[in-house]
């Protein structure tokens, strides 16, 4: 496949050819770079909130109810108890940012472990894992997780962990095919003929070659995560009620629905991030998998 | 193969999912720390060992899991799902009153998508990388990046609110009565019942929660139609087409998409769980009836019977759209039937 054929072939140039790539690359698809800007800069104004933010997320102040944006000293306007929407959108990515990560990173690890499992042993294994992925896949991914988190009680820890029950299928999926295509190659039977232990071929040689694809994968999927981790929340089946989090916040802006800056800012924000990731994973694939251009 | 076999064969593949869908289920609703008695019975009564132990009995709760289980499948075959805590009715009566709200947002919905989807990619791909091409990428990368539930917000708001275009929540206007169930579809009920003022109501209500989800999977669509057709578009026989005079369009449509249909199919069979997926929001937002709003009102009560039957439910249907999917394979690509 021609992802994989891709990253070897980067592989075998210099660093300075890479870097030189890179740079090349980054000409060519200027949404990476719109997409990388944007996420440093949700990534900055979350790390920074407290220092940014006007207000103090949770500060209440019953004579401001419901201020329409620009009045008073509220930018975006303020919510129900006359907290200020600003400053509540600004930490909003101290939840979401984390979250989505969690969930990419933790599911992937367990899909990469899985998918590298069933391509190299193969036989049983194989048959078992594969049968137990494609249970998982066979439910619609909030579905399945609304069924978890309803189960585990709902906060933001187990809304992250049904996220990733449900997500680890399909890069399990990805790495056994590309395992499968690995394990035939002669530096995999190198490393056998030096007596090489099975642990070893499989962790030292055979899925750092997957890495790549991988990443692929998980930024394309970041914002997919993002945006059920806040589907998830907006259910009521996340984050505490109080907390500022943009999937709650628009959910309870739907009560107060003429006062549009109560939801319209919060989900503008999700919008923005995971467009963002998607502009960064679709370049990703379009420099690992030119045929898709 | 014939298509007998062909048939079989994914059949043989699809039941132990269908029964390892059941296994999943049941271990969520089981194994899990969120006591239902907690759930379910008010505070007072919580210290009651009698209501609790009555309660217990009733939902089988005080039998080890495994029987739970073969009880739970034994019912399942006779279509017993349990009743649901929070209506108090059978799940299966539940499920039966608010599926045919969904099939038909569902129905519609993946209609739109298709449409939008299919014609944007064919435009994008035909138009590789001029401003069309562009527009039509940044649009789709933006659509798939909205919430749905955000992208609902904003129609209401505008083409409900503002512009009155369509219909608000709900399937039907407050007033008017639900046409004479036939189907359950109301759009078909109540040309049935030749209720006409009906129709055009139910169409009204319509418009706007199927846009919302048909758009939600079109990026999609758009998308994998885009780079199956540009694969398509590559080969010789397509010059070998235009070479012999056939117009453009018929090049595109004869040659082009029928070869490009394949993982477009694909993709639809996969988007319909999207589809599903989507419904859960889309529905709580706008009062829709179906079962995506029983699955959130019985999730956020720890409702488990209903939440079982219905992700069973859903699973099921995602199952069988992509079972039918394999068997258009074998109308779709000729290669299946040699092999």
């Amino acid at each position: 496949m021609s992802i994989s054929s891709t990253t070897s072939s980067i592989r075998e140039s210099g660093w300075r050819e890479q870097l030189h790539q890179i740079r090349y690359q980054l000409w060519r698809n200027p949404l990476v770079l719109i997409g990388l800007l944007i996420v440093t800069f949700w990534v900055v104004v979350a790390i920074f909130a407290m220092v940014l933010s006007p207000y103090e997320p949770l500060q209440q102040n019953v004579n401001d109810r419901l201020l329409s944006p620009g009045s008073g000293d509220h930018l975006w306007g303020t919510d129900e108890l006359g907290r200020d929407i600003f400053s509540r959108v600004m930490y909003g990515g101290r939840i979401t940012i984390p979250a989505g990560i969690s969930v990419i990173v933790i599911g992937s690890v367990i899909g990469i472990l899985m998918g590298g499992i069933a391509g190299y042993a193969g036989g049983i294994w194989d048959e078992i894992l594969m049968r137990i992925t494609e249970l998982f896949m066979a439910f619609p991914t909030i579905i399945l997780a609304m069924a978890i988190t309803a189960a585990l009680g709902p906060d933001i820890r187990n809304a992250v962990i049904a996220l990733v029950v449900v997500w680890w299928p399909s890069y399990a999926r990805l790495v056994r095919g590309l395992v499968l295509e690995i394990k035939n190659n002669e530096y995999v039977d190198a490393a056998r003929s030096v007596g090489a232990s099975g642990t070893y071929i499989l962790f030292r040689t055979i899925l750092p070659n997957c890495v790549a694809p991988a990443i692929v994968l998980m930024t394309l999927d970041i914002g997919n995560a993002i945006l059920t981790f806040a589907g998830l929340s907006f259910l009521g089946l996340g984050s505490e009620p109080t907390s500022p989090e943009w999937g709650r916040m628009v959910a309870i802006g739907i009560d107060y629905f003429d006062q549009w800056w109560m939801w319209l800012f919060p989900g503008a924000a999700i919008a923005s991030l995971v467009m963002a990731f998607n502009f960064i994973g679709d370049g990703l694939r379009d420099i690992a998998d030119p045929r898709l251009r | 193969m014939s298509l007998q076999v062909y048939i079989l064969r994914r059949l043989l593949f699809v039941i132990p999912l269908l029964l390892g869908i059941t296994v999943v289920s049941f271990l969520i609703a089981n194994a899990v720390p969120a006591d239902p008695i907690n759930a379910n019975l008010p505070q007072n009564v919580l210290n009651d060992p009698e209501i609790v132990g009555a309660f217990r009995e009733k939902w089988g709760l005080d039998k080890p899991p495994v029987e739970q289980y073969l009880t739970y499948i034994g019912n399942l075959l006779r279509g017993d799902m349990g009743m649901s805590i929070k209506t108090r009715k059978p799940v299966i009566d539940d499920i039966r009153q608010f599926l045919p709200a969904t099939i038909e947002l569902s129905t519609v919905s993946i209609i739109v998508g298709l449409v939008m989807g299919v014609s944007f990619g064919v435009i994008s791909a035909v138009r590789q990388n001029t401003i069309i091409d562009y527009v039509v990428r940044i649009f789709a990368l933006v659509g798939v990046s909205f919430p749905v539930f955000v992208l609902a917000l904003i129609g209401l708001s505008i083409l409900h609110a503002q512009l009155g275009w369509v219909a608000g929540p709900g399937r039907l206007n407050f007033v008017a009565k639900a046409p004479p169930t036939v189907t359950g579809l109301f759009t078909i009920d109540s040309l049935l019942a030749g209720q006409w003022e009906t129709f055009r109501d139910a169409v009204s209500h319509l418009v706007l929660p199927s846009l919302i989800l048909g758009s939600y999977v079109a990026g999609i669509i758009a998308r994998i139609t885009r780079s199956s057709l540009l694969e398509v578009l590559r080969f010789d026989y397509m010059r070998t087409a235009r070479s012999k005079g056939m117009r453009e369009f018929w090049v595109i449509w004869r040659h082009g998409l029928s070869n490009a249909m394949i993982p477009v199919v694909t993709i639809i069979g996969l988007s319909y769980g999207n589809l599903l997926a989507g419904a859960v929001l889309v529905e709580s937002i706008f009062a829709w009836p179906g079962i995506g709003r029983y699955m959130f009102r019985a999730s956020t009560s720890q409702d488990f019977p209903a939440i079982m039957g219905v992700s069973m439910l859903i699973a099921f249907i995602y199952v069988a759209v992509n079972f039918i999917v394999d068997i258009l394979y074998y109308f779709l690509d000729p290669r299946i039937r040699v092999a």
